[in-house]
């Protein structure tokens, strides 16, 4: 592949970012334009991203550059499926406008690593809450009716202790 | 209840006569067959002998939902082998009783719901607490008996009480019809998951970054939540219409679940992993899982979804543990129950048998006096080596206090704890094969399994809900066999009545089939009675759970 070395990204309020290609190719819609399309000289615009998420994006894949491409995709074997290496934790770190936005770009970008860790960092902060807590922590409101929330829990009641 | 009928007669039997040394004419219309019902109106007993008499009807009721229950270390009241079923309905709990009269009164409660574990406990608090309790009691609750004679014995906690136990069966009918749960939940399909509005009004709305994510990222948290722990994720579908429609709707979720390893069906075993003493076998066969995750896989046939299979399917569950309470009671003294009298002693023994089982093919069984606040949280295989290392050391010095010396310097174990640890028999389990009719390589089985051998005392018929388990026996040249077979609590029996019935958790009861010692030397089998024990009841542990 006699590809250069470095892309720029374009992001959605324009501003232009230079990234290593191994770093950009971590995500898969990337790399697989860059097969497509061959090499790309101009900036790629990036719509649905803007550059402080797309930086916080582009330092978790130069972070992870080198990882093991990840084989399919419930493969349950890998490691244990709860934990969050130490880095990412810390990396996640962040309001919770900002989480979202990571998970949001690391779905369109198709990063699957960014992805899981993004996910399971939502799914420890609704671990162990009852749904109440899960309502306050995301600001969720209630749209149940009484009848319908009795309704279901007595409906999935079963699930409670696995 | 037809049980009781020697309870009920000494019941009246003794309130006539508290009603004729009062006041001879007093209540001529307390009619017997209301006292038929008396176990919903308790209070009115001081049930100085119940526990020989209840014992039926504890079995009776038993099976009632006990999944609720959580074993918190150190905290909280663990109510034994089975709560109350009307845990989930009494959605208050009342405070802990204090004095030795609130222990008693709350025993009579349990009593009458037909807890005996709990009512049994908090009897022996409230006369530890105070002998004559029952004195006091009688004081409080049948003063009109002697002082007003007209005035009708229907005080509150009886009425709570008696619509309590009636509860489960009737409660739903008063709602208002609702949709059949299907259809609500599928009415849920494109429901925004709603914002919060502000605490002050005219606030901005505070951030719900999570209302804008597409479904299928929604459904991949949910999928994390879920594989962490399948319990959060009912959580999730009490949060609002959007992720109950995803919990009910999201079938490879469940079928991730079910050929997972954390909760799921990967990790149970259908020949055994390990010898009994939890070292693994090795076999180049590739072991048995009825839902591989590398070949295409059918939802076996009477079940249509992956949550069901989840729920239904034959599962042994290693969040917590499985505890049979065993309470029998002997006399002291020769005397029929007809002439019981108030000081005729009655010795009452209860004791525990401890069931945990590891996703490694191995247990722990352990059978106790020791009750389960203070033994459970520390039933692991760990501490088992550890007790019995102690134990050793002990023989050779004398010591007299246990355990605490010994133990990890980040998490003392109780002496207590220790002692009973001492005597836990480590094991192995699998389950039966779920689909007989692939037992063809039975053959190539681990040889020295127990359960292979001819002499078998009985045929392990081909019941897919049944639990081998063999561990060590008292001394190196016995064996044990544990033949259980898993259950369901029976709450779930009012489908047919309730528009919107409670649908608990399967498979979460362990009944017993047979119990053996095998004498290694002697090929010899022998049978242990099982006259007073129950079936194992599943309790989760808190800080097993999460892998």
């Amino acid at each position: 592949m006699a590809a250069n070395q470095t892309l720029t990204f374009q992001s959605s309020d324009g501003v232009d970012i230079t990234v290593d290609r191994d770093v950009a190719e971590r995500s898969l819609l990337i790399k697989n334009m860059l097969e497509d399309l061959g090499d790309a000289q101009e900036a790629i615009p990036i719509p649905n991203v803007n550059e402080a998420v797309l930086k916080k994006v582009i330092e978790w894949c130069s972070y992870h550059k080198n990882d093991p491409p990840s084989t399919g995709d419930d493969d349950d074997s890998r490691r244990k499926t709860t934990d969050i290496d130490e880095w990412d934790q810390k990396f996640m770190q962040v309001d919770q406008e900002m989480l979202f936005e990571i998970i949001l770009a690391a779905n369109y970008l198709d990063i699957k690593g960014l992805l899981d860790v993004g996910c399971k960092t939502v799914a420890n902060m609704i671990k162990g809450k009852s749904p109440e807590e899960i309502r306050k922590t995301f600001n969720i409101q209630n749209d149940f009716t009484p009848e319908e929330e009795d309704q279901i829990r007595r409906e999935n009641e079963w699930a409670e202790d696995r | 209840m037809e049980d009781n009928a020697e309870l009920e007669s000494f019941r009246r039997q003794w309130r006539e006569e508290v009603a004729h040394r009062a006041r001879p004419k007093q209540e001529p219309s307390q009619p017997s067959q209301k006292r038929r019902t008396s176990t919903a109106r308790p209070s009115h007993f001081p049930p100085t002998h119940h526990e020989a008499f209840e014992r039926k009807e504890e079995e009776d009721n038993a099976p009632v939902s006990f999944d609720q229950g959580e074993i918190v270390e150190g905290v909280g009241q663990l109510s034994l082998g089975v709560s109350d079923g009307n845990s989930l309905q009494a959605q208050e709990p009342p405070g802990e009783p204090e004095s030795a009269l609130e222990h008693f009164e709350r025993a009579v409660e349990k009593e009458a719901e037909g807890s005996l574990g709990d009512s049994l406990q908090l009897y022996r608090k409230a006369y530890r607490l105070d002998s004559s309790v029952d004195k006091a009691y009688r004081h409080k609750h049948f003063a009109w008996a002697w002082k007003k004679p007209a005035q009708k014995p229907v005080p509150n906690a009886a009425a709570v009480a008696a619509s309590t136990t009636l509860q489960s069966g009737q409660q739903s009918q008063d709602e208002p019809v609702a949709l059949p749960v299907s259809e609500l939940i599928a009415s849920f399909a494109h429901c925004p998951i709603p914002q919060a509005e502000p605490i002050i009004e005219g606030d901005p709305l505070p951030p719900c970054p999570i209302a804008n994510a597409p479904t299928d990222v929604l459904v991949e948290i949910l999928k994390h939540v879920a594989v962490m722990d399948p319990a959060s994720l009912v959580r999730m579908s009490l949060v609002c219409k959007r992720f109950a429609y995803h919990f009910a709707h999201e079938q490879h979720i469940w079928k991730r679940l079910c050929q997972g390893a954390e909760f799921g069906f990967k990790a149970m075993h259908y020949s055994f992993a390990c010898d009994i003493f939890g070292l693994p076998e090795h076999t180049l066969a590739s072991r048995y899982t009825p839902f591989p995750t590398d070949a295409p896989v059918q939802l076996p046939p009477p079940l249509s979804s992956w949550s069901d299979v989840f729920q239904v399917f034959p599962r042994i569950r290693f969040t917590g543990i499985y505890i049979s309470t065993v309470n029998y009671t002997r006399p002291g003294a020769a005397s029929s129950y007809q002439n019981v009298s108030w000081n005729s002693p009655i010795h009452i023994v209860t004791y525990y048998r401890y069931l945990r089982f590891y996703p490694d093919g191995s247990v722990i069984s352990l059978l106790s006096t020791v009750e389960p606040l203070e033994v459970v949280p520390y039933i692991s295989k760990e501490n088992v080596l550890a007790a019995r290392a102690t134990s050793h050391k002990q023989h050779q010095r004398h010591a007299s206090d246990t355990g605490n010396t010994l133990a990890g310097a980040s998490d003392p174990i109780p002496s207590v704890a220790m002692g009973a640890l001492k005597y836990a028999n480590r094991g192995r389990w699998r389950l039966a094969k779920p689909f007989p009719s692939e037992g063809e390589e039975e053959d190539d089985m681990a040889t020295d399994s127990l359960s292979d051998t001819f002499s078998m005392p009985v045929k392990i018929d081909d019941d897919p809900r049944d639990v081998i388990i063999e561990t060590e026996g008292v001394g190196p040249k016995y064996r044990y066999l544990l033949y259980l077979s898993l259950r369901s609590s029976s709450a779930g029996k009012a489908n047919a009545v309730n528009p919107a019935p409670s649908n608990p958790s399967k498979n979460t009861k362990l009944v017993w089939k047979g119990y053996w010692s095998y004498n290694k030397l002697t090929d010899d089998w022998a049978e242990f009675g099982l006259r007073n024990d129950r079936a194992f009841a599943f309790r989760r542990v808190r800080g097993w759970d999460m892998t």
